[in-house]
């Protein structure tokens, strides 16, 4: 079976080519190698061909061309390799351009990556408004840069602010935004598409059958100045904003950069490409390009996943949400639920605190519909989903109900058991306890196979993570309802099992825990959370994250933890002390080490140190010696979790989560990835010697790392993606 | 004949909500009447715990008809999520629009044709528009269709000197005079009677002087008004579900924000006639004023209540909409409700409860000495007077004095809040009514279902 098919279509007195892409046994249309080269066998003979145009399309419905084989990117371990293969793919698409009769696409659905270069490679292009139409290049998200002659053709055909927005950002743009930039010529509804090309194509031949190589024009002085002599300007800018986004730790836009910069106007096609083939192979071959490559199969596998392991469980939908608790955390669920069209109740116990959630939801919508993301109409229709109650009105409407209350195990169990009395019986009720028993709450319930733990993580509208925590009881139904909600708000679920901070607060505690014992041992905290985001590329330091959970919490949970695991976990004094001061809980009351006004951060409160009765910092220890301390903690921690506890299943969820969770770098692959990037020996080994030197036994490596350093173990195999 | 048997077909109130009240130009201005009505009715479906698919239609009071929400109903109805397939229409009767929208759901009902109706109705009277009057709309049509040079700028010459006239017009006529080229205030002109030219107010003052209605009695009337609704707050809390003020949500409304607590006869003799000031004796304080608000109704089959779990708090009886003189139209209900009562097969002797609403105390007063005369009865086809209208029985917690006239909203509330009060009393049958600008009355007569 063949990926393409060759067919002709008579067109007016015209013979026209139809090349149409679809891949057998697949959902999606995908460049690989061996669609590549019948791409080249069949562009080979249309080259001596009589027809007087090639149109492109694919057969899958709402899907052109998703782009190259990941996974053969994936493979390539050596500079030569990736060479080879993207010369052989740059090529095929020169041979298309360089056909002498015009060409066409005609795109409906994703035509991502190696899909969009390709249509950059035909004189003309169509798409259609299906809402399922995406055209751009994501290939820097992905660690690497447009390969196919992207880099070269996109600043050519839309011009260099639009191509740099796209390639340095990897974003997709819907049909209305690529006509608009000019990557497409028209946008066509799906049902006319093919009767709209056939009339264009009858004009192109009537015309003269003329090939055309579109050149952008930029409208206006200020646009014939950006993109002429100003130039540099707009590289500049677009570096300063690549640096302010990446913080420097994602070489691939930078590279791209280069490619646009150096290839820019330049008239030699095969000069130009030969610049874009060594920058990419430079990217490809990167651990950070694997790493996100692995962190990219990791969204991709939830996507498939349904929460619990047998195929015939499905979730029930949920139209109607109740939120208990009006507060941070409520107010962003019911935000977030809305935002994806699921009506949404909250209920708190006064009109006040119901005011908050709304005003929390408005303002968030208010500011979509000032960058012009939402319109005025999708403005109402969002707010118009979120209702609130200080009763129990409506609850019986309500599928699913998520309880974002106090952190009181009483209190919880029995509101859990109020609310399940206002509610119909198969209703489900699910906890954003962070800290608490799922296990134990459920004795709340008095039907605890329709409870669970939804735990979101702060702030809920932008942190993708929610580990659904599976109560011992806890049907599968509930589970796969609980995971695919999930989904439909937008995120990313992990399903845990109940114990201590679940999976990331259990790995995360220690972390912050260790980053206070730095400052106790005199690191400052502007150095520690500089060396965090600079260095290790966290989106904020220890202390700032801390501040953003709330000391209060922090040390709540830590608390529960030394409870549980009285032999190495140890509370930082300072944590204690700055707890008792009420004023200073974090972002919340406006001071925690940093001083906050308007929820917007401000400069480390220099009075924390004295506070604290610390002497001035001397910043005493190496960045590395941080860095490792903490990092090793949570390492150390994940393998009781992972291989003791059975917290997850795979080290896939955890790195997962503590992406999607708590920001930590994607480049690295997340927490195990990055731990097998150094071994467990040496993981082990260092903590040894900072336990030892710094007389810190919590450092202690765990049993089950000691394990891992003497088999030599990784936690994945090389196999593994 | 009063009892009758419970069938499949009556009509029944499964449970009613309103916004709270606020006086034109105050906290509500800003709140589209789409909003207003949306809070209502995502409250009553929440509080009915209702699956808004069995809803068949709904039916929607409003006068105003924003120009962005023509058919304001379906705005409503949509953003309070009742699906898409549910079918959705706006009323108008003045006045009575919202008592409109239950009578047209009693019909739509009692005929076997839907099951479930929303009825209701919204009003934002602080949004009525200024509307540019054609001396000057004609000059901006001819500078549209302008075609050269010349012509725009002789047509941009001519809105120019039409501006300055409106100025000058502005500054020497009297506010609400409706002169060539000052803007048309919408609310003047929907209070202005369109047949006979007559504002409403000036109809109020017909009726005060035929039934002879002194100022004093009025302003009597108009403070016991405010008493009663002060008093009766927490009663009324029953019927309304907070308004969250957007858009910063610091304020919320949970009471009508008319009643005054400390309202004395002196404050209210010191006004002056507003709508004929020599011989008048119709004020700002013993007439009701404009105001914003929303209320809606949750209307069944008795069968489809019943099959669903409901237990109905009230029967819809009958109804009945009469006309008369335009200038007299404040006399309505002693049009309407004669009618109502044969329909329902009640007599006004049965009636436990009314609400009558207060465009104006003068109004109501001459509506009570109508329904006790005899002559009056007579004039209109019947054996005698239509039956006392006691005061004890007559808007006990108050009426629009105190707590506003939203003109599209009224009817429901009206039917609401005696729904309410007649199950806290247990009377059996009550009567809502209202007078209608352009000279109708409408009454509606439910029976106590509790």
């Amino acid at each position: 079976m063949s990926a393409i098919n060759l067919t002709t279509q008579k067109i007016g007195a015209n013979e026209v080519a139809v090349l149409t892409f679809d891949l057998p046994g697949e959902k999606v249309n995908k460049l690989s190698t061996p669609v590549m080269s019948e791409l080249r066998t069949h562009v080979e003979k249309l080259k001596s061909s009589a027809y007087k145009m090639v149109i492109f399309k694919s057969a899958k419905p709402r899907i052109f061309i998703a782009g190259a084989d990941i996974e053969q990117i994936r493979q390539l371990k050596t500079k030569d390799q990736v060479i080879k293969a993207v010369s052989q793919g740059q090529e095929i698409m020169n041979m298309i351009e360089d056909l002498p009769m015009p060409t066409m696409a005609l795109v409906t659905g994703a035509c991502a990556g190696g899909g969009c270069e390709m249509i950059l490679a035909c004189d003309y292009r169509i798409a259609s408004d299906d809402s399922a139409t995406r055209i751009g290049l994501p290939e820097t998200q992905l660690g690497i840069l447009p390969g196919f002659g992207g880099c070269v053709r996109l600043p050519r055909v839309v011009g260099l602010q639009a191509a740099l927005d796209i390639i340095l950002a990897g974003k997709l743009l819907n049909a209305k935004k690529a006509q608009k930039i000019g990557l497409v010529d028209f946008m066509i509804h799906p049902n006319l598409i093919e009767s709209f090309a056939a009339q264009q194509v009858e004009k192109i031949i009537s015309d003269g059958a003329k090939k055309r190589r579109k050149t952008f024009e930029p409208r206006g002085l200020v646009g014939k100045v950006l993109e002429g002599p100003l130039k540099f300007v707009v590289f500049s800018k677009a570096k300063e904003g690549v640096l302010k986004a990446t913080k420097g730790h994602y070489p691939a836009p930078l590279a791209a950069l280069e490619v646009v910069k150096k290839t820019y106007g330049l008239s030699d096609r095969t000069k130009a490409l030969e610049i874009e083939r060594e920058h990419f192979a430079d990217c490809a071959v990167t651990d950070i390009s694997k790493n996100l490559i692995h962190v990219f199969y990791l969204t991709e596998m939830v996507k498939k996943q349904t929460g619990v392991s047998s195929a015939s469980v499905k979730g029930k939908p949920v139209k109607h949400l109740g939120v208990l608790g009006a507060g941070t955390m409520g107010g962003g669920i019911a935000y977030v639920a809305a935002d994806k069209g699921i009506d949404v109740r909250v209920k708190d116990i006064s009109i006040d605190a119901n005011a908050k959630a709304l005003k929390h939801a408005r303002d968030l919508w208010q500011k979509l519909a000032k960058k012009k993301v939402i319109d005025s109409y999708q403005f109402t229709q969002k707010m118009s989903l979120v209702s609130t109650t200080v009763d129990f009105s409506g609850f019986k409407n309500i599928d699913l109900t998520v309880e974002a209350i106090i952190e009181d195990m009483a209190i919880k169990q029995k509101v859990i058991g109020q609310t399940a009395a206002q509610m119909r019986d198969d209703a489900i009720i699910v906890t954003n306890t962070s800290s608490l028993s799922v296990n134990e709450i459920a004795k709340g319930h008095p039907r605890p196979q329709n409870f669970a733990g939804m735990h979101f993580f702060s702030p809920v509208h932008k942190m993708p993570l929610v580990e659904v925590i599976r109560g011992e009881k806890s049907s599968d139904e509930t589970i796969s309802t609980v995971f695919e909600l999930a989904k439909k708000m937008g995120k990313m679920p992990v399903v845990v099992k109940d114990g201590p901070g679940f999976l990331v607060n259990r790995l995360l505690l220690p972390y912050m825990a260790e980053a206070a014992f730095l400052l106790a041992e005199g690191m400052s905290v502007e150095k520690v959370d500089q060396i965090f985001v600079n260095q290790f590329g966290m989106p904020m330091g220890p202390f700032e994250l801390m501040d953003s959970v709330g000391l209060d919490v922090c040390v709540k949970v830590l608390n529960i933890f030394k409870k549980a695991y009285p032999e190495r976990v140890e509370m930082p004094a300072l944590m204690e002390k700055l707890e008792k001061n009420k004023t200073r809980h974090g972002q919340k009351t406006n001071l925690g080490y940093y001083k906050y006004s308007d929820g917007r951060k401000g400069e480390v409160d220099q009075a924390v140190y004295t506070e604290l009765g610390l002497v001035t910092p001397t910043n005493p220890y190496t960045e590395q010696e941080c860095i490792e301390r903490c990092v090793f903690a949570m390492v150390n921690e994940c393998c009781l979790a992972l291989d003791q506890d059975r917290i997850v299943e795979t080290p896939n969820e955890v790195d997962l989560a503590m992406i999607m969770g708590t920001g930590f770098p994607p480049f690295r692959g997340g927490l195990t990835k990055y731990a097998d990037t150094l071994g467990a020996e040496y993981i082990k080994n260092q903590l040894d010697k900072y336990a030892n030197e710094r007389k810190a036994n919590r450092l202690k490596p765990s049993a089950k790392l000691v394990e891992r350093a003497q088999k030599k173990m990784t936690f994945y195999s090389s196999n593994d993606v | 004949m009063s009892s009758q048997p419970k069938t499949a077909r009556d009509v029944v109130i499964v449970e009613g909500v309103r916004t709270p009240f606020a006086k034109s130009g105050t906290k509500l201005k800003t709140v589209h009447a789409a909003l207003l009505g949306q809070a209502a009715l995502k409250e009553l479906i929440a509080r009915a715990n209702l699956n808004v698919d069995v809803v068949d239609e709904v039916i929607i009071g409003n006068t105003g008809s924003p120009s962005d929400a023509v058919n304001i109903s379906r705005v409503v109805a949509l953003n309070s999520g009742v699906p898409m397939k549910v079918s959705a229409m706006t009323v108008h009767r003045n006045c009575a629009s919202a008592l409109e929208a239950i009578t047209t759901g009693f019909e739509r009902i009692k005929s076997g044709t839907m099951d479930t109706v929303l009825a209701g109705g919204t009003e934002n009277m602080s949004q009525m528009p200024l509307i540019v009057p054609p001396a000057i709309s004609s000059i901006i049509e001819r500078l549209g269709s302008a075609k050269t040079t010349p012509a725009k700028l002789a047509a941009l010459w001519a809105w120019f000197r039409a501006d300055l006239s409106q100025i000058k017009e502005m500054v020497t006529t009297a506010p609400m005079a409706k002169t060539k080229y000052k803007p048309i205030i919408a609310l003047v002109e929907g209070l202005t009677d369109p047949f006979v030219g007559m504002n409403m107010g000036m109809t109020a003052e017909v009726i005060a002087k035929e039934f002879n209605i002194g100022r004093r009695e009025q302003d009597e009337y108009a403070l016991r008004s405010h008493q009663k609704a002060v008093a009766s707050r927490a009663k009324l809390a029953e019927e309304l579900t907070p308004f969250y003020l957007p858009p910063d949500y610091k304020e919320t409304l949970t009471e009508d924000s008319g009643p005054r607590e400390g309202q004395t006869i002196e404050a209210l003799t010191k006004l002056k006639p507003f709508f004929d000031k020599n011989t008048g004796t119709i004020t700002a304080g013993n007439s009701c004023p404009i105001t914003d608000g929303a209320a809606m109704m949750l209307l069944m089959s008795r069968e489809k209540a019943e099959s669903l779990g409901y237990k109905p708090l009230a029967r819809i009886r009958g109804y009945g909409y009469a006309g008369l003189e335009p200038e007299r139209m404040g006399m309505g209900p002693a049009y309407s409700t004669p009618v109502a009562l044969r329909r329902a097969g009640v007599s006004m002797k049965e009636i436990g409860l009314v609400e009558l609403n207060e465009a104006f105390a003068a109004q109501v007063m001459a509506c009570q000495k109508a329904f006790d005369s005899d002559e009056f009865g007579k004039k209109q086809g019947l054996p005698g007077k239509i039956g006392e209208l006691r005061s004890e029985i007559l808007n006990v917690n108050g009426g629009a004095i105190a707590l506003g006239h939203p003109v599209g909203a009224t009817g429901t509330r009206l039917v609401l809040t005696l729904m309410k009060e007649m199950r806290r009393r247990h009377v059996e049958f009550g009567l809502a009514t209202l007078c209608i600008g352009g000279g109708q009355g409408g009454s509606v007569i439910i029976e106590n279902e509790g």
